[in-house]
Protein backbone atom coordinates (compact mmCIF):
# COMPACT_ATOMS: atom_id res chain seq x y z
CA UNK A 1 0.00 0.00 0.00
CA UNK A 2 1.20 3.43 -1.02
CA UNK A 3 1.91 5.88 1.98
CA UNK A 4 2.43 8.71 -0.16
CA UNK A 5 0.66 9.60 -2.98
CA UNK A 6 1.48 12.66 -5.47
CA UNK A 7 -0.73 13.45 -8.82
CA UNK A 8 0.74 15.83 -11.03
CA UNK A 9 0.96 18.56 -8.02
CA UNK A 10 1.37 22.28 -8.98
CA UNK A 11 2.32 25.23 -6.80
CA UNK A 12 1.84 28.65 -7.56
CA UNK A 13 3.42 31.91 -5.72
CA UNK A 14 2.88 35.01 -6.02
CA UNK A 15 6.00 37.05 -6.02
CA UNK A 16 5.46 41.26 -4.99
CA UNK A 17 7.49 43.39 -6.54
CA UNK A 18 7.20 45.66 -3.52
CA UNK A 19 5.80 43.91 -0.47
CA UNK A 20 2.13 45.55 0.03
CA UNK A 21 1.50 45.70 3.37
CA UNK A 22 -0.41 48.50 3.80
CA UNK A 23 -4.11 49.71 2.32
CA UNK A 24 -2.48 52.56 1.16
CA UNK A 25 0.41 50.86 -1.31
CA UNK A 26 -2.41 48.20 -2.26
CA UNK A 27 -4.66 50.96 -3.43
CA UNK A 28 -1.92 52.96 -5.28
CA UNK A 29 -0.96 49.38 -7.01
CA UNK A 30 -4.85 48.96 -8.02
CA UNK A 31 -4.69 52.72 -9.44
CA UNK A 32 -1.98 52.27 -11.31
CA UNK A 33 -3.30 49.34 -13.21
CA UNK A 34 -0.36 47.39 -11.59
CA UNK A 35 -0.94 43.99 -10.59
CA UNK A 36 2.07 43.96 -7.94
CA UNK A 37 3.54 40.83 -7.90
CA UNK A 38 5.09 37.95 -10.80
CA UNK A 39 3.20 34.73 -11.13
CA UNK A 40 5.61 31.67 -10.60
CA UNK A 41 5.47 27.85 -10.63
CA UNK A 42 7.38 26.38 -7.73
CA UNK A 43 6.14 23.14 -8.88
CA UNK A 44 4.81 21.84 -11.80
CA UNK A 45 3.10 18.71 -12.35
CA UNK A 46 5.16 16.38 -9.80
CA UNK A 47 4.04 12.99 -9.43
CA UNK A 48 5.09 10.49 -7.40
CA UNK A 49 3.97 7.36 -5.06
CA UNK A 50 5.81 6.55 -2.05
CA UNK A 51 5.56 2.61 -0.50
CA UNK A 52 4.48 2.33 3.39
CA UNK A 53 7.90 1.72 4.69
CA UNK A 54 9.89 3.36 2.19
CA UNK A 55 12.38 5.96 2.91
CA UNK A 56 12.68 8.73 -0.13
CA UNK A 57 15.48 11.59 -0.63
CA UNK A 58 14.55 14.65 -1.86
CA UNK A 59 17.68 16.81 -3.59
CA UNK A 60 18.06 19.65 -6.01
CA UNK A 61 19.37 23.02 -6.28
CA UNK A 62 18.11 25.96 -3.93
CA UNK A 63 14.47 27.04 -5.31
CA UNK A 64 13.60 23.82 -6.87
CA UNK A 65 10.73 23.15 -4.84
CA UNK A 66 11.71 20.73 -2.34
CA UNK A 67 10.57 22.39 0.46
CA UNK A 68 7.12 23.62 -1.23
CA UNK A 69 6.68 19.62 -1.53
CA UNK A 70 7.44 19.52 1.91
CA UNK A 71 5.35 21.94 3.50
CA UNK A 72 2.10 20.47 1.14
CA UNK A 73 3.00 17.13 2.53
CA UNK A 74 2.58 18.33 6.03
CA UNK A 75 -0.93 19.99 5.29
CA UNK A 76 0.68 23.54 5.95
CA UNK A 77 0.64 24.68 1.96
CA UNK A 78 -2.24 23.84 -0.45
CA UNK A 79 -1.25 22.59 -3.66
CA UNK A 80 -2.82 25.05 -6.35
CA UNK A 81 -3.69 22.10 -8.68
CA UNK A 82 -3.36 18.53 -8.42
CA UNK A 83 -4.26 16.20 -5.47
CA UNK A 84 -1.94 14.70 -3.40
CA UNK A 85 -2.30 12.18 -0.29
CA UNK A 86 -0.55 11.05 2.67
CA UNK A 87 -1.60 7.75 5.20
CA UNK A 88 -1.41 7.44 8.80
CA UNK A 89 -0.17 9.65 11.12
CA UNK A 90 2.56 12.31 9.92
CA UNK A 91 5.48 13.99 11.74
CA UNK A 92 7.05 17.19 9.88
CA UNK A 93 9.54 18.16 11.52
CA UNK A 94 9.85 21.40 9.51
CA UNK A 95 11.05 24.54 11.16
CA UNK A 96 12.51 22.98 14.20
CA UNK A 97 12.62 24.98 17.55
CA UNK A 98 10.45 27.05 16.43
CA UNK A 99 6.85 27.84 17.62
CA UNK A 100 8.61 27.78 21.21
CA UNK A 101 7.10 30.32 23.50
CA UNK A 102 10.08 32.66 24.84
CA UNK A 103 8.10 33.05 27.71
CA UNK A 104 7.22 29.81 29.10
CA UNK A 105 9.15 26.85 30.32
CA UNK A 106 11.22 24.39 28.65
CA UNK A 107 8.44 22.00 30.13
CA UNK A 108 5.61 23.75 28.91
CA UNK A 109 6.21 24.40 25.70
CA UNK A 110 7.06 21.05 25.02
CA UNK A 111 3.49 20.10 26.09
CA UNK A 112 2.47 23.03 23.90
CA UNK A 113 4.75 21.23 20.87
CA UNK A 114 3.43 18.03 21.31
CA UNK A 115 -0.58 18.78 21.08
CA UNK A 116 0.44 20.49 17.82
CA UNK A 117 1.70 17.52 16.36
CA UNK A 118 -0.79 15.46 17.28
CA UNK A 119 -0.12 13.74 20.73
CA UNK A 120 -2.60 14.05 24.05
CA UNK A 121 -1.75 15.65 27.09
CA UNK A 122 -1.31 11.90 28.82
CA UNK A 123 0.99 10.62 25.85
CA UNK A 124 3.01 14.09 26.06
CA UNK A 125 3.34 12.91 30.12
CA UNK A 126 4.52 8.96 29.08
CA UNK A 127 6.90 10.42 26.49
CA UNK A 128 8.13 13.78 29.11
CA UNK A 129 11.16 11.97 30.47
CA UNK A 130 11.82 10.51 27.46
CA UNK A 131 12.45 13.56 25.60
CA UNK A 132 14.01 15.56 28.43
CA UNK A 133 16.25 12.83 28.13
CA UNK A 134 16.92 13.22 24.54
CA UNK A 135 17.68 16.46 23.92
CA UNK A 136 19.83 16.47 27.51
CA UNK A 137 18.21 18.81 28.91
CA UNK A 138 17.10 17.64 32.39
CA UNK A 139 18.42 21.08 34.26
CA UNK A 140 16.84 23.48 32.17
CA UNK A 141 12.94 22.40 32.00
CA UNK A 142 11.74 24.89 34.07
CA UNK A 143 13.58 27.87 32.87
CA UNK A 144 12.24 30.22 29.91
CA UNK A 145 13.40 29.11 26.47
CA UNK A 146 14.19 32.23 25.89
CA UNK A 147 17.11 31.59 28.21
CA UNK A 148 18.53 28.81 26.22
CA UNK A 149 20.97 28.97 23.45
CA UNK A 150 20.00 28.46 19.95
CA UNK A 151 21.13 24.14 19.86
CA UNK A 152 19.26 23.93 22.55
CA UNK A 153 16.44 25.08 21.39
CA UNK A 154 16.94 23.02 18.11
CA UNK A 155 17.51 19.95 20.66
CA UNK A 156 14.24 20.27 22.62
CA UNK A 157 12.41 20.62 18.78
CA UNK A 158 13.99 17.67 17.29
CA UNK A 159 13.69 15.93 20.80
CA UNK A 160 9.66 16.32 20.61
CA UNK A 161 9.47 15.76 17.30
CA UNK A 162 10.97 12.03 17.32
CA UNK A 163 9.01 11.42 20.54
CA UNK A 164 6.01 11.37 17.92
CA UNK A 165 4.73 7.56 16.97
CA UNK A 166 4.42 8.64 13.05
CA UNK A 167 3.33 6.73 10.66
CA UNK A 168 5.15 9.21 8.30
CA UNK A 169 8.16 11.42 9.32
CA UNK A 170 8.86 14.38 6.34
CA UNK A 171 12.27 15.73 7.31
CA UNK A 172 13.49 19.29 5.92
CA UNK A 173 16.85 19.44 6.46
CA UNK A 174 17.80 18.88 10.04
CA UNK A 175 20.34 16.27 9.35
CA UNK A 176 22.72 18.43 10.72
CA UNK A 177 21.14 20.09 13.91
CA UNK A 178 22.99 20.61 17.17
CA UNK A 179 26.88 19.74 17.92
CA UNK A 180 28.67 16.57 16.42
CA UNK A 181 27.65 14.43 19.45
CA UNK A 182 23.60 15.48 19.25
CA UNK A 183 24.06 14.95 14.98
CA UNK A 184 25.18 11.53 15.42
CA UNK A 185 22.62 10.77 17.95
CA UNK A 186 19.86 12.37 15.61
CA UNK A 187 20.99 10.71 12.82
CA UNK A 188 21.17 7.26 14.53
CA UNK A 189 17.27 8.08 15.93
CA UNK A 190 16.16 8.51 12.31
CA UNK A 191 17.83 5.14 11.10
CA UNK A 192 15.90 4.00 13.70
CA UNK A 193 12.77 4.90 12.07
CA UNK A 194 13.97 3.24 9.25
CA UNK A 195 15.01 -0.06 10.64
CA UNK A 196 11.00 0.22 12.27
CA UNK A 197 9.79 0.57 8.69
CA UNK A 198 8.14 3.95 9.36
CA UNK A 199 7.92 5.99 5.87
CA UNK A 200 10.57 8.67 5.36
CA UNK A 201 10.86 11.53 3.07
CA UNK A 202 13.72 13.45 3.63
CA UNK A 203 14.57 16.91 1.87
CA UNK A 204 18.60 17.50 2.32
CA UNK A 205 21.32 19.10 1.02
CA UNK A 206 23.38 16.71 2.85
CA UNK A 207 23.61 13.89 0.26
CA UNK A 208 26.29 11.71 1.96
CA UNK A 209 23.13 11.26 4.78
CA UNK A 210 20.71 11.17 2.13
CA UNK A 211 22.46 7.69 0.43
CA UNK A 212 22.04 6.38 4.12
CA UNK A 213 18.85 7.01 4.51
CA UNK A 214 17.15 6.51 1.66
CA UNK A 215 16.82 3.80 -1.16
CA UNK A 216 15.56 5.65 -3.58
CA UNK A 217 15.37 9.65 -3.94
CA UNK A 218 13.74 12.28 -6.59
CA UNK A 219 15.94 14.81 -8.03
CA UNK A 220 13.57 18.39 -8.36
CA UNK A 221 14.99 20.69 -10.93
CA UNK A 222 12.96 24.70 -10.60
CA UNK A 223 9.84 22.49 -9.91
CA UNK A 224 10.03 19.50 -12.22
CA UNK A 225 11.17 16.16 -11.78
CA UNK A 226 14.32 15.40 -13.41
CA UNK A 227 15.00 11.38 -11.86
CA UNK A 228 13.08 9.21 -9.29
CA UNK A 229 15.55 6.13 -8.75
CA UNK A 230 17.61 4.55 -6.62
CA UNK A 231 19.19 6.94 -4.46
CA UNK A 232 22.77 6.04 -5.55
CA UNK A 233 22.38 6.45 -9.33
CA UNK A 234 20.48 9.76 -8.57
CA UNK A 235 22.79 11.45 -6.35
CA UNK A 236 25.65 10.11 -8.97
CA UNK A 237 24.04 11.79 -11.81
CA UNK A 238 22.93 14.74 -9.61
CA UNK A 239 26.75 15.76 -8.57
CA UNK A 240 27.62 15.14 -12.09
CA UNK A 241 25.38 17.38 -13.53
CA UNK A 242 26.52 19.88 -10.70
CA UNK A 243 29.65 19.28 -12.03
CA UNK A 244 29.20 19.79 -15.70
CA UNK A 245 27.75 22.82 -14.86
CA UNK A 246 30.83 24.59 -12.97
CA UNK A 247 33.03 23.74 -15.30
CA UNK A 248 31.33 25.49 -17.92
CA UNK A 249 31.05 28.31 -15.76
CA UNK A 250 34.64 28.54 -15.41
CA UNK A 251 34.77 28.02 -19.32
CA UNK A 252 33.04 30.89 -20.09
CA UNK A 253 35.15 32.66 -17.61
CA UNK A 254 38.55 31.69 -19.29
CA UNK A 255 36.89 32.30 -22.49
CA UNK A 256 35.78 35.53 -21.70
CA UNK A 257 38.53 36.81 -19.81
CA UNK A 258 41.15 37.34 -22.72
CA UNK A 259 38.66 38.70 -24.86
CA UNK A 260 38.40 42.25 -22.41
CA UNK B 1 -19.76 23.47 10.48
CA UNK B 2 -17.18 20.82 9.09
CA UNK B 3 -14.77 23.42 10.50
CA UNK B 4 -15.98 23.51 14.37
CA UNK B 5 -15.87 19.51 14.01
CA UNK B 6 -12.50 19.41 13.16
CA UNK B 7 -11.45 22.00 15.57
CA UNK B 8 -12.92 19.59 18.18
CA UNK B 9 -10.75 17.04 16.96
CA UNK B 10 -8.13 19.01 17.73
CA UNK B 11 -8.95 20.79 21.28
CA UNK B 12 -5.40 19.58 22.66
CA UNK B 13 -4.01 22.08 20.70
CA UNK B 14 -6.98 24.61 21.15
CA UNK B 15 -6.75 23.90 24.91
CA UNK B 16 -2.85 24.48 25.30
CA UNK B 17 -3.40 28.02 23.00
CA UNK B 18 -5.85 29.17 25.67
CA UNK B 19 -3.48 27.80 28.61
CA UNK B 20 -0.02 29.90 26.78
CA UNK B 21 -2.48 32.81 26.46
CA UNK B 22 -3.20 32.78 30.47
CA UNK B 23 -0.18 31.81 31.16
CA UNK B 24 1.89 34.71 29.34
CA UNK B 25 -0.04 37.66 29.53
CA UNK B 26 1.12 38.61 32.87
CA UNK B 27 4.15 36.66 33.04
CA UNK B 28 7.17 38.49 34.64
CA UNK B 29 4.55 40.53 36.42
CA UNK B 30 4.98 39.97 40.56
CA UNK B 31 1.29 40.40 41.24
CA UNK B 32 0.98 37.88 37.89
CA UNK B 33 -2.87 36.53 37.47
CA UNK B 34 -4.11 38.94 39.70
CA UNK B 35 -3.78 41.47 36.99
CA UNK B 36 -6.80 40.40 35.37
CA UNK B 37 -9.01 41.66 38.56
CA UNK B 38 -6.63 44.36 38.98
CA UNK B 39 -6.93 45.86 35.71
CA UNK B 40 -10.41 46.77 35.74
CA UNK B 41 -10.65 48.14 39.42
CA UNK B 42 -8.07 50.42 38.57
CA UNK B 43 -9.48 51.40 35.63
CA UNK B 44 -13.19 51.89 36.99
CA UNK B 45 -10.78 53.83 40.35
CA UNK B 46 -9.92 56.16 37.59
CA UNK B 47 -13.48 57.15 36.28
CA UNK B 48 -14.78 57.70 39.78
CA UNK B 49 -11.95 59.64 40.66
CA UNK B 50 -12.49 62.02 37.40
CA UNK B 51 -16.59 62.19 37.32
CA UNK B 52 -17.48 61.12 40.73
CA UNK B 53 -14.81 63.56 42.67
CA UNK B 54 -13.86 66.14 39.91
CA UNK B 55 -16.90 66.22 38.24
CA UNK B 56 -18.86 66.04 41.25
CA UNK B 57 -21.36 64.22 39.60
CA UNK B 58 -23.43 62.57 42.55
CA UNK B 59 -25.18 59.36 40.70
CA UNK B 60 -26.70 56.76 43.29
CA UNK B 61 -24.69 53.60 42.55
CA UNK B 62 -22.26 55.31 40.41
CA UNK B 63 -19.50 52.70 40.82
CA UNK B 64 -22.09 49.88 40.33
CA UNK B 65 -23.28 51.23 37.55
CA UNK B 66 -19.85 51.53 35.98
CA UNK B 67 -18.38 48.32 36.77
CA UNK B 68 -21.62 46.50 35.47
CA UNK B 69 -21.11 47.87 31.86
CA UNK B 70 -17.50 47.87 31.77
CA UNK B 71 -17.10 44.19 31.77
CA UNK B 72 -18.59 43.07 28.80
CA UNK B 73 -16.92 46.22 27.29
CA UNK B 74 -13.47 44.95 28.35
CA UNK B 75 -14.37 41.70 27.18
CA UNK B 76 -15.14 43.06 23.89
CA UNK B 77 -12.32 45.88 22.98
CA UNK B 78 -9.51 42.75 24.43
CA UNK B 79 -10.83 40.52 22.01
CA UNK B 80 -10.61 42.73 19.58
CA UNK B 81 -7.14 43.96 20.23
CA UNK B 82 -5.90 40.42 20.88
CA UNK B 83 -7.36 39.78 17.13
CA UNK B 84 -4.46 41.19 15.04
CA UNK B 85 -1.79 39.07 16.88
CA UNK B 86 -4.18 35.82 16.77
CA UNK B 87 -2.77 34.62 13.13
CA UNK B 88 0.24 37.15 12.70
CA UNK B 89 2.39 36.27 15.93
CA UNK B 90 1.51 32.21 15.46
CA UNK B 91 3.10 31.95 11.84
CA UNK B 92 6.10 29.86 13.68
CA UNK B 93 2.84 27.17 14.34
CA UNK B 94 1.26 28.03 11.09
CA UNK B 95 4.23 27.01 8.69
CA UNK B 96 5.22 24.00 11.22
CA UNK B 97 2.32 21.78 11.35
CA UNK B 98 -1.22 21.09 10.01
CA UNK B 99 -4.10 22.58 12.61
CA UNK B 100 -7.56 23.98 11.55
CA UNK B 101 -6.78 27.44 11.63
CA UNK B 102 -9.63 28.79 13.04
CA UNK B 103 -8.46 27.60 16.66
CA UNK B 104 -6.36 30.56 16.40
CA UNK B 105 -9.70 33.16 16.96
CA UNK B 106 -11.29 30.83 18.91
CA UNK B 107 -8.16 30.41 21.19
CA UNK B 108 -8.44 34.53 21.76
CA UNK B 109 -12.07 34.36 22.39
CA UNK B 110 -11.70 31.24 24.97
CA UNK B 111 -8.81 33.34 26.51
CA UNK B 112 -10.31 36.73 26.99
CA UNK B 113 -13.99 34.59 27.96
CA UNK B 114 -12.18 33.00 30.62
CA UNK B 115 -10.47 36.75 31.77
CA UNK B 116 -14.05 37.51 31.95
CA UNK B 117 -15.34 34.88 34.11
CA UNK B 118 -12.92 36.18 36.55
CA UNK B 119 -13.64 39.63 36.34
CA UNK B 120 -17.12 38.49 37.17
CA UNK B 121 -15.92 36.98 40.07
CA UNK B 122 -14.31 40.24 41.33
CA UNK B 123 -17.97 41.85 40.86
CA UNK B 124 -20.01 39.31 42.54
CA UNK B 125 -17.47 39.95 45.68
CA UNK B 126 -18.09 43.63 45.41
CA UNK B 127 -21.77 43.31 45.43
CA UNK B 128 -21.65 41.38 48.13
CA UNK B 129 -19.50 44.18 49.53
CA UNK B 130 -22.17 46.64 49.24
CA UNK B 131 -24.66 44.23 50.47
CA UNK B 132 -26.72 43.58 47.20
CA UNK B 133 -28.05 40.10 47.19
CA UNK B 134 -27.58 37.82 44.81
CA UNK B 135 -30.99 37.10 42.95
CA UNK B 136 -32.54 34.80 39.86
CA UNK B 137 -31.85 37.52 37.27
CA UNK B 138 -28.49 37.49 37.38
CA UNK B 139 -28.71 35.01 35.14
CA UNK B 140 -29.46 37.36 32.21
CA UNK B 141 -25.89 37.64 32.30
CA UNK B 142 -25.54 34.52 30.45
CA UNK B 143 -27.54 35.52 26.69
CA UNK B 144 -26.06 38.92 26.95
CA UNK B 145 -22.61 37.27 27.11
CA UNK B 146 -23.26 35.13 23.85
CA UNK B 147 -24.26 38.10 22.19
CA UNK B 148 -20.77 39.81 22.35
CA UNK B 149 -19.14 37.08 22.22
CA UNK B 150 -20.59 35.90 18.89
CA UNK B 151 -20.05 39.81 17.56
CA UNK B 152 -16.80 39.81 19.05
CA UNK B 153 -15.63 36.61 17.56
CA UNK B 154 -17.00 37.70 13.94
CA UNK B 155 -14.99 40.99 13.82
CA UNK B 156 -12.11 39.00 15.52
CA UNK B 157 -12.06 36.40 12.70
CA UNK B 158 -11.89 38.98 10.20
CA UNK B 159 -9.20 41.33 11.39
CA UNK B 160 -7.03 38.06 12.46
CA UNK B 161 -7.10 37.05 8.73
CA UNK B 162 -6.81 40.62 7.34
CA UNK B 163 -3.75 41.41 9.63
CA UNK B 164 -2.05 39.15 8.05
CA UNK B 165 -1.59 40.98 4.74
CA UNK B 166 -2.12 44.48 5.48
CA UNK B 167 -0.30 46.02 8.69
CA UNK B 168 -2.44 48.95 8.98
CA UNK B 169 -5.46 46.89 10.35
CA UNK B 170 -3.49 47.16 13.74
CA UNK B 171 -3.48 50.92 14.03
CA UNK B 172 -6.96 51.36 12.49
CA UNK B 173 -8.39 48.98 15.05
CA UNK B 174 -7.02 50.27 18.43
CA UNK B 175 -8.22 54.30 16.96
CA UNK B 176 -12.14 52.38 16.28
CA UNK B 177 -11.94 50.73 19.41
CA UNK B 178 -11.94 54.69 20.88
CA UNK B 179 -14.01 55.80 19.26
CA UNK B 180 -16.60 52.80 19.66
CA UNK B 181 -16.34 52.95 23.36
CA UNK B 182 -17.93 56.65 23.50
CA UNK B 183 -20.45 54.97 21.26
CA UNK B 184 -21.24 52.55 23.64
CA UNK B 185 -23.53 53.50 27.46
CA UNK B 186 -20.04 52.69 29.58
CA UNK B 187 -19.73 56.08 31.23
CA UNK B 188 -23.34 57.25 30.56
CA UNK B 189 -26.42 55.91 30.81
CA UNK B 190 -28.00 55.25 27.42
CA UNK B 191 -31.06 57.74 28.25
CA UNK B 192 -28.14 60.50 27.59
CA UNK B 193 -27.93 59.36 23.89
CA UNK B 194 -31.39 58.84 23.86
CA UNK B 195 -33.10 61.81 25.27
CA UNK B 196 -29.81 63.97 23.13
CA UNK B 197 -31.51 66.77 20.58
CA UNK B 198 -29.16 69.45 18.69
CA UNK B 199 -31.83 71.96 19.01
CA UNK B 200 -30.15 74.59 17.67
CA UNK B 201 -27.49 73.10 15.63
CA UNK B 202 -24.84 75.50 14.45
CA UNK B 203 -22.10 73.62 12.74
CA UNK B 204 -22.28 70.92 10.12
CA UNK B 205 -21.51 67.90 11.89
CA UNK B 206 -24.62 68.82 14.65
CA UNK B 207 -26.53 69.92 11.52
CA UNK B 208 -25.58 66.10 10.18
CA UNK B 209 -26.39 64.37 13.28
CA UNK B 210 -29.68 66.59 14.40
CA UNK B 211 -31.34 65.76 10.79
CA UNK B 212 -30.42 62.17 10.83
CA UNK B 213 -31.09 61.72 14.69
CA UNK B 214 -33.86 59.02 14.66
CA UNK B 215 -32.11 56.36 12.49
CA UNK B 216 -28.84 57.02 14.53
CA UNK B 217 -30.90 56.35 17.71
CA UNK B 218 -31.80 53.58 16.16
CA UNK B 219 -28.38 52.38 15.02
CA UNK B 220 -27.30 53.24 18.45
CA UNK B 221 -29.68 51.09 20.08
CA UNK B 222 -28.95 48.01 18.06
CA UNK B 223 -25.62 48.04 18.33
CA UNK B 224 -24.67 44.11 20.44
CA UNK B 225 -22.69 45.96 22.66
CA UNK B 226 -25.13 48.45 23.75
CA UNK B 227 -27.51 45.54 24.16
CA UNK B 228 -24.75 43.61 25.84
CA UNK B 229 -24.02 46.84 27.85
CA UNK B 230 -27.71 47.02 28.98
CA UNK B 231 -28.35 43.42 29.68
CA UNK B 232 -25.46 43.58 32.27
CA UNK B 233 -26.81 46.42 33.86
CA UNK B 234 -30.72 45.05 33.66
CA UNK B 235 -29.30 41.31 35.15
CA UNK B 236 -27.16 42.82 37.62
CA UNK B 237 -28.64 46.28 38.94
CA UNK B 238 -32.42 45.74 38.28
CA UNK B 239 -33.49 42.24 38.12
CA UNK B 240 -34.34 42.47 34.78
CA UNK B 241 -35.91 45.90 34.95
CA UNK B 242 -34.87 48.22 32.75
CA UNK B 243 -32.30 50.05 34.32
CA UNK B 244 -33.20 53.60 32.99
CA UNK B 245 -36.15 53.67 35.33
CA UNK B 246 -34.27 52.17 38.53
CA UNK B 247 -31.44 54.59 38.57
CA UNK B 248 -33.88 57.31 39.97
CA UNK B 249 -35.10 54.67 41.99
CA UNK B 250 -31.99 53.67 44.29
CA UNK B 251 -32.29 57.39 45.84
CA UNK B 252 -35.83 57.46 45.88
CA UNK B 253 -37.58 60.64 46.41
CA UNK B 254 -40.94 59.89 44.52
CA UNK B 255 -41.45 62.84 42.03
CA UNK B 256 -37.66 61.56 40.14
CA UNK B 257 -39.39 58.18 40.65
CA UNK B 258 -42.17 59.14 39.04
CA UNK B 259 -40.20 61.52 36.28
CA UNK B 260 -37.84 58.68 35.89
CA UNK B 261 -41.25 56.44 35.25
CA UNK B 262 -43.14 58.88 32.54
CA UNK B 263 -39.58 58.78 30.53
CA UNK B 264 -39.01 55.11 30.48
CA UNK B 265 -42.88 54.43 29.34
CA UNK B 266 -42.04 57.45 26.50
CA UNK B 267 -38.50 55.39 25.55
CA UNK B 268 -40.28 51.92 25.86
CA UNK B 269 -42.61 53.58 23.28
CA UNK B 270 -39.78 54.52 21.08
CA UNK B 271 -37.36 51.60 21.26
CA UNK B 272 -39.26 48.59 22.32
CA UNK B 273 -37.16 46.71 23.74
CA UNK B 274 -37.33 42.89 22.14
CA UNK B 275 -37.05 43.93 18.18
CA UNK B 276 -33.33 45.45 19.13
CA UNK B 277 -32.51 42.72 21.11
CA UNK B 278 -33.64 40.65 18.23
CA UNK B 279 -32.08 42.27 16.00
CA UNK B 280 -28.87 42.89 17.84
CA UNK B 281 -28.74 39.24 18.09
CA UNK B 282 -29.11 38.93 14.41
CA UNK B 283 -26.07 41.15 13.62
CA UNK B 284 -23.98 39.50 15.78
CA UNK B 285 -24.73 36.03 14.12
CA UNK B 286 -24.10 37.33 11.28
CA UNK B 287 -21.31 39.21 12.11
CA UNK B 288 -19.62 35.39 13.55
CA UNK B 289 -21.24 34.02 10.61
CA UNK B 290 -19.28 36.34 7.96
CA UNK B 291 -16.16 36.45 10.20
CA UNK B 292 -15.61 33.06 10.01
CA UNK B 293 -16.46 32.76 6.18
CA UNK B 294 -13.62 35.71 5.25
CA UNK B 295 -11.68 33.78 7.80
CA UNK B 296 -11.80 30.78 5.93
CA UNK B 297 -10.93 32.18 2.46
CA UNK B 298 -7.97 33.27 3.23
CA UNK B 299 -6.48 30.76 5.86
CA UNK B 300 -4.79 28.53 2.92
CA UNK B 301 -2.86 31.92 2.44
CA UNK B 302 -1.55 32.07 5.73
CA UNK B 303 1.58 29.93 5.21
CA UNK B 304 2.79 31.42 2.30
CA UNK B 305 2.99 35.11 3.71
CA UNK B 306 6.75 35.58 5.19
Amino acid sequence: MSAIEVRDVWKKYRRPHVKTTSVKEAALAILRGQQGYDEFWALQGVSFEVQQGEAIGLIGPNGSGKSTMLGMLARVLKPTRGTMSVRGRVCPLLELGTGFHPELSGRENVFLNSSLLGLTRRETHQRYDSIVDFAELGEFMDSPVKTYSTGMVIRLGFSVAVHMDPDVLLIDEVLGVGDEHFQHKSFGRLLEFKEEGRTMFVVSHNLQSVGILCERAIWLDRGRMVKDEGSDEVITKYKAAVEAWERSLAEAKTRDAPAS
Amino acid sequence: MSELLEVLRYREILWNLVRRNLKVRYKNSVLGFAWSLLNPLMQIGVWYFVFNILFGRDEPNFMAFLVTGFLPWLFFSQTIMDSTAAVTQEMPLIKKAYFPRTILPVSVLLSNLIHLGFAFIVLLALFALWGVDLNIHYLWVIPSTILVALFAYGICAMLAAWSVFYADVKFIVSNLLGLWFFLTPVLYPLKLVLNKTFESPDNWVEFFLQSHLPLLKKLYVIDPLTIAVEGYRSALLHGGENFIRVTAAANATPADQAAALALQTSLRAQYPTLPYIIGAAVIAVATAVIGQIIFRRKADAFAEQG
